[in-house]
């Protein structure tokens, strides 16, 4: 699972090469998809599917990491929508690529917002953390519905997007995909950086990291930040494609919701569960809404699927597979070794007890 | 170091009252003490983890009082914890790379690989001095409780602190890897390194420790050689409990039956809890090792021994919280180990375990009633909560007070109470003197001898050996998880080794009776 398990240089190499391959493969794929692909509705499905991608693997950079669930991310999500779509309209942007040339513009401002809101939020740990964040979090649902700028219940109106009727997913599509690389790119980094590790420290125990001269704050801190940026650019991003941005829907509970249970379906705290959580849940999600006529009926897959991988495999598919393939590979070990010297075992036992 | 007149206190109880200490540079300095004399409170206030009321602590001339632990630690003093705490998902070798110090901005922290070549190379060397380094790529939550003791000595040392503090490096940790472990220390300290140690092995604290300091009742009772500590008898007195105790009158008493039975009559005293070849532990090995006593029924049967002897384990398996991993408990015939802890209950054992049980937010009442809910018979209830009321008024005084306002004495009192409204025929008590003033725990063990008066069979564990032994029928001394002597109360008192046990010896003393 980790960078540093590796036993033996060459097959860690070669390991290396496998798993590098997998992932270009993986990136082909999602370049590839909406050329060979065309379906109007299928794209959207997909523009969807990569936005959460992204979003949870950014959620996941803190969440995932840190130990600490934090269930506000509704906040830089709207805000990066709000952050556009103010710009867009105040500063006349025409209606096309250009309003994406503001979504770095929204990642800043979901990340200038993340510093008060660390700030307040990390002060307390694990129940009451969620609790404040969801707090802050009404708070911020509450102002865009009365402040004078958001344009209240009716919300902001992106300019009108000219792209080509027969693509128009396709500027979206890629512009998420770029998000979700970057995103990517920053939790694999962060995993293998001895910030990551730091991270990975206050997860397990925050006080004997403190003892070990963690500086737990300031981490938790850059971590929260860290991901509410990709977040503030796929909010902007999020609401272009819908058209506008209002507050139910820009600060949108379901929204934390989401990402926490992408977040835990896949695994949190590794770099490819999120993927996979979001990946497989937003595609049912969003093929349920699209195709059953949306009765609710997605509800009841979507519980029953979150059911059984919390009884089945309750660390997340990802790592509950890894500990497996572990538990086997140990397994076969310790035959081998059994076999091979089986006197030597019980003055080893004695001294590693 | 230098520590002088610390206090700190939780709610109104005094963990530490203007305790002095000095560690003196490259030694090795042993610090112990009976249960709940402020060691561990100590070590808290010293690396930052709590905050001190009052007095000072200063590190080569350097004031550290309430700094933050990560200062503390960036200065140099490094500590372990009495519960190993390391970064159970993180792999062994992650674990080292925690505490390299490296000053870089946060920006390069973030896009650099965590661990250079060099600091790996450094990590494997002291995982290899401690003797884990096989098990580098391991996550560390699959090590045992030695090896883990291991890891967070070294990890520690991956900062290269220059002193070290350690809470308990050998408590549940087999003989043969104590001997490793003094080994490491010794030869840190001859590397220049300075100790601190937190130990209740005294065999290990005499045997590597230039100085040591004995704590009682949160202030440094004496400071020494090892020598000098161990012929002191105001150290023994601290173990043993002091001499001054009024002396229970019903101590020397011979054993009050009221509830014989024509078998026992017959047979002379049936136990009514009985252990055989007990073995039991938590998943790091064996705790208790061949454990075997009888509790004779109407009787008080008193558990000493030093600390980390097994006598709460004992205690645990007893009630069904912990399952042996082989031998046989009988309650009045029955076997019952095996069962869960409420069924053990329900058979009529209640435990009142080592203090703070209550529920501190609900009433005194609310609290007593608790002990009764799993009987439905409400009228049952309250006629046993006024009987309860009766015995201890301040049941009734204070029925609608928190719980937690009360005084340590008057919390044992409820819990008390508590476990008297299932009528049970043994009660387990866990050290119902911890953190009691003398006269406080006189009245404790009052009450406790007016539940035997009433016909309960009592079996405690006490860490104040002479009090305890001298309110008990029945003792026995437990040490490294086997029974060392049995006998009546006064016996066991009286026995000779039993001072030796205390503060080590143990090893060289007398065969075992």
């Amino acid at each position: 699972m980790s960078a540093l398990s590796a036993p033996a240089p060459g097959r860690a190499r070669r390991t290396r090469a496998v798993v590098a391959g997998l992932w270009l493969i993986a990136l082909v794929i999602f370049v590839l998809f909406p050329l060979v692909i065309t379906d109007s509705t299928a794209t959207t499905i997909a523009v969807y599917t990569v936005i959460f991608m992204a979003a949870t693997t950014a959620w996941n950079i803190f969440s995932g990491y840190s130990g600490y669930l934090a269930l506000g991310h509704a906040v830089f999500f709207g805000s990066g929508g709000y952050a556009v779509a103010l710009a867009a309209r105040d500063w006349h942007f025409k209606g096309g690529w250009d309003v994406f040339g503001l979504l770095p513009f929204a990642g800043v401002v979901a990340a200038l917002i993340a510093v008060p809101v660390g700030l307040v939020a990390l002060r307390v740990r694990r129940h009451t953390f969620v609790v404040v964040t969801i707090a802050i979090f009404f708070i911020f649902q509450l102002a865009a519905l009365n402040l004078g700028f958001t344009g209240g219940t009716s919300g902001i109106n992106f300019p009108i997007a000219t792209f080509p009727p027969a693509t128009y997913n396709n500027p979206f599509y890629y512009i998420a995909l770029a998000i979700l690389v970057i995103s990517v790119l920053m939790s694999w980094s962060v995993r293998r950086s001895r910030f990551g590790l730091q991270l990975l420290a206050v997860r397990d125990d925050e006080d004997r990291a403190l003892g070990l001269g963690v500086k737990t704050r300031r981490v938790k801190l850059i971590a929260f930040v860290l991901s509410a940026f990709p977040v503030g650019m796929l909010g902007g991003l999020y609401f272009y494609f819908l058209g506008q941005v209002y507050p139910q829907f820009a600060y949108d509970p379901l929204f934390d919701i989401s990402l926490a249970l992408m977040g835990f379906i896949g695994g949190i705290g590794t770099l490819v569960g999120p993927l996979l959580g979001a990946l497989v849940l937003e595609t049912l999600q969003q093929y349920f809404t699209q195709s059953v006529s949306g009765t609710g009926t997605y509800l009841i897959v979507y519980g029953v699927l979150f059911l059984a991988v919390i009884l089945l495999l309750p660390r997340g598919v990802v790592p509950s597979l890894a500990m497996l393939w572990q538990r086997r590979r140990v397994r076969a070990a310790t035959r081998a070794a059994e076999s091979r010297e089986p006197a030597r075992r019980g003055d080893m036992a004695g001294v590693a007890r | 170091m230098d520590i002088s007149g610390v206090s700190k206190s939780f709610g109104g109880v005094k963990a530490l009252s203007t305790c002095h200490l000095e560690i003196h540079e490259g030694q090795i300095n042993g610090l112990i003490g009976p249960n709940g004399s402020g060691k561990t409170t100590l070590f808290n206030c010293i690396t930052g983890y709590e905050r001190v009321q009052s007095g000072q602590i200063s590190f080569r001339d350097t004031d550290i009082t309430n700094a933050r632990p990560d200062r503390v630690f960036a200065l140099g003093i490094g500590r372990t914890f009495q519960l190993t705490r390391l970064f159970a998902r993180l792999s062994v070798l992650e674990n080292m790379l925690v505490a390299t110090q490296r000053h870089e901005g946060w920006l390069r922290s973030m896009i650099r690989r965590a661990g250079s070549a060099s600091e790996r190379n450094r990590a494997m060397e002291l995982l290899d001095f401690v003797g884990i380094a096989k098990l580098a790529h391991d996550p560390a939550g699959s090590l045992s409780y030695g090896q883990r003791k291991l890891l967070e000595l070294a990890s520690m040392l991956v900062a290269d602190p220059s002193v070290l503090l350690l809470d308990e490096p050998a408590g549940g940790v087999n003989p043969t890897l104590i001997g490793h472990l003094a080994d490491r220390i010794a030869q840190l300290n001859r590397a220049g390194k300075t100790f601190l140690v937190v130990e209740h092995n005294m065999e290990f604290v005499m045997g590597i420790c230039h100085r040591v300091t004995v704590l009682s009742q949160g202030s440094t009772l004496v400071s020494g050689t090892p020598d000098e500590v161990r012929s002191n008898p105001a150290v023994l007195d601290a173990y043993l409990g002091g001499e001054d105790d009024p002396s229970t009158p019903q101590a020397r008493q011979p054993v009050r039956r009221p509830m014989l039975r024509k078998r026992e009559v017959l047979g002379g005293p049936e136990p009514l809890l009985t252990l055989r070849g007990i073995y039991a532990g938590y998943g790091g090995g064996d705790i208790l090792k061949d454990v075997s006593i009888d509790v004779p029924e109407g009787a008080i049967t008193c558990i000493v021994g030093p600390n980390g002897a097994g006598k709460s384990t004992m205690l645990a398996t007893i009630s069904g919280l912990l399952r042996p991993r082989a031998g046989e408990i009988r309650f009045d015939g029955r076997v019952v180990s095996g069962k869960t802890p409420g069924q053990i209950l329900d058979l009529g054992i209640a435990l009142v375990p080592q203090a703070h049980s209550l529920f501190g937010d609900m009433t005194v009442r609310e609290n007593v009633e608790m002990g009764a809910f799993t009987i439905r018979d409400q009228a049952l209830v309250r006629k046993r909560l006024a009987a309860v009321q009766e015995l201890y008024p301040i049941v009734k005084e204070r029925a609608d007070e928190r719980a937690a306002s009360l005084s340590g004495g008057q919390q044992r009192l409820v819990e008390f109470a508590r476990c008297l409204m299932l009528e049970p025929r043994l009660i387990v008590l866990d050290e119902p003197s911890m953190g009691l003033d003398p006269q406080t725990r006189q009245i404790v063990f009052d009450m406790v001898a007016l539940m035997n008066r009433q016909g309960k069979t009592i079996l405690l564990v006490e860490q104040n050996a002479r009090a305890g032994l001298k309110l008990s029928s029945h003792g026995v001394v437990l040490e490294n998880g086997t029974v060392r002597l049995t006998g009546s109360g006064r016996e066991v008192l009286e026995h000779p080794e039993i001072g030796a046990l205390y503060l080590g010896g143990a090893a060289a003393g007398a065969a075992a009776p």
